[in-house]
């Protein structure tokens, strides 16, 4: 499915991690495989540090922190968000919406509009799609798009497919008009059929939550994991990656008349650095061109990679003056996302730490 | 086929795979060792094999002929 939109821009972003670190090599004390096989995991896929929150954490209290630090610093006026959507698959509560949670928090207007949505990987192209779709109307003139997770509450540490590349994390886009008349394209497409390839089969109304679904079950190659634990196919997903992303991208780019390697950055979710740079070569792009630095760094926190990406990578080009990129996202879902656009000059564009 | 066989010796880190050796006989054949060899097929051969499609495949001999007739389809 295809979108355009016209006179739109991102305005600043705003990563924020929990101060705590975590290493793979302490993590690797939980595998149970040879200490050899465990290193050569971790010089493959590019494991080596992510943050991950204290107990009890929530992605609210990422949220309120990251706004606030935003309101304190007047780069945001808590009167100007006419739209507060969050990207996440672990909200606060089933009900209320954690974008209400948030809004209550903050004591923001009563006039405007909150909205969760269930997504992730490819979750921060769907969030800009719908804030782009938001700010078509008079009476949104802001929007303020969350995306990330906790997802670390949600893991094995006994399932080395996925604990070493979890991290948790939130970022705040600020979307708003433009007076330009640079266009954003953007391609979405999904498939539910192939869904279980990403899934936590507990918690929701299928399989509540019980004694038994909390259960360590022996899941092969000596991975413990319950059915309370995020699930993923790591072949399948691979195998999506390499034959879906490419012609997505290839397609928006002859569609738009765009040269595919004209322009200046690909910003893509990040599972890892090795998914990222066998993509990079399938697509014949420059690795410096597509960052993959994410996970090594801070792991893998869903809809926040993209915006990451952007931080740690390009923030001086980005504040300083515009580049073209293209934005892709892949994964639950499945969904697999990209978009067209230009980006900068940002009037913040940085990260910082939740203590 | 002598490529292939130099390929997955690199991944299996010995000095040389033979097609009639067993894959899961050699130490370093684990879950990494699989996906490696998924993401090596893919880019050498256009060829992709889920993790499943190792059930079948007893000797790096059965693996070259499951994938060429993956390239033939």
């Amino acid at each position: 499915m295809n979108f355009s939109f016209r006179n739109k821009r991102i305005s600043g972003v705003l990563t924020v991690v929990p101060a705590n670190e975590r290493s793979f090599l302490e993590d690797m004390k939980n595998f149970n495989a040879p200490e050899a096989r465990s290193l050569k995991l971790m010089e493959v896929m590019g494991y080596d540090k992510r943050r991950v929150v204290s107990e009890g954490v929530c992605i609210s209290d990422l949220a309120v922190f990251g706004l606030q630090n935003l309101f304190s610093r007047s780069l945001l006026k808590p009167e100007d968000i006419d739209a507060l959507i969050l990207i996440s698959q672990t909200p606060d509560y089933l009900v209320p919406p954690t974008t209400s949670v948030i809004q209550g928090r903050l004591g923001l207007k009563q006039d405007m509009l909150c909205l969760d949505i269930n997504q992730a990987c490819a979750g921060f192209v769907i969030g800009l799609i719908q804030s782009f779709m938001f700010l078509e109307q008079e009476s949104i003139r802001k929007v303020v798009l969350l995306s990330g997770d906790v997802l670390s509450r949600k893991v094995s540490p006994k399932d080395r497919t996925i604990y070493p590349l979890v991290g948790d994390a939130i970022a705040i886009t600020v979307v708003e008009r433009d007076s330009g008349e640079s266009s954003i394209e953007a391609t979405v497409k999904m498939d539910g059929s192939r869904g279980n390839a990403l899934s936590i089969p507990a918690g929701g109304m299928r399989l509540p939550c019980s004694p038994q679904t909390a259960v360590l079950e022996d899941v092969g190659d000596n991975n413990l994991r319950a059915k309370d634990h995020l699930f993923m196919d790591g072949s399948a997903i691979f195998n999506f990656v390499q034959t879906e992303v490419p012609p997505l991208i290839n397609a928006l780019c002859s569609r738009t008349g765009r040269d595919i390697y004209s322009g200046d950055y690909f910003l893509c979710h990040q599972p890892n650095r090795f998914m990222l740079q066998k993509l990079a070569d399938k697509m014949k792009i420059p690795h410096a061109k597509m960052p993959n630095n994410v996970v090594e760094r801070f792991g893998n926190s869903g809809g926040a990679t993209i915006p990451m990406a952007l931080t740690i990578n390009v923030a001086d080009h980005l504040k300083a003056g515009s580049a073209r990129a293209c934005l892709a996202g892949f994964g639950a879902g499945l969904t697999w996302a990209a978009m067209l656009l230009t980006l900068g000059p940002l009037s913040f564009c940085e990260l910082i730490d939740y203590p | 086929m002598t490529d292939f066989l130099k390929k997955l010796a690199e991944i299996l880190e010995v000095p040389e795979v033979k097609s009639s050796d067993e894959l899961k006989a050699f130490p370093q054949w684990d879950s990494l060792a699989v996906l490696s060899v998924i993401a090596m097929l893919d880019a050498n051969y256009g060829v992709n094999l889920r993790a499943a499609d190792f059930a079948t495949v007893q000797s790096a001999g059965n693996l070259w002929n499951l994938v060429e007739s993956k390239k033939r389809s």
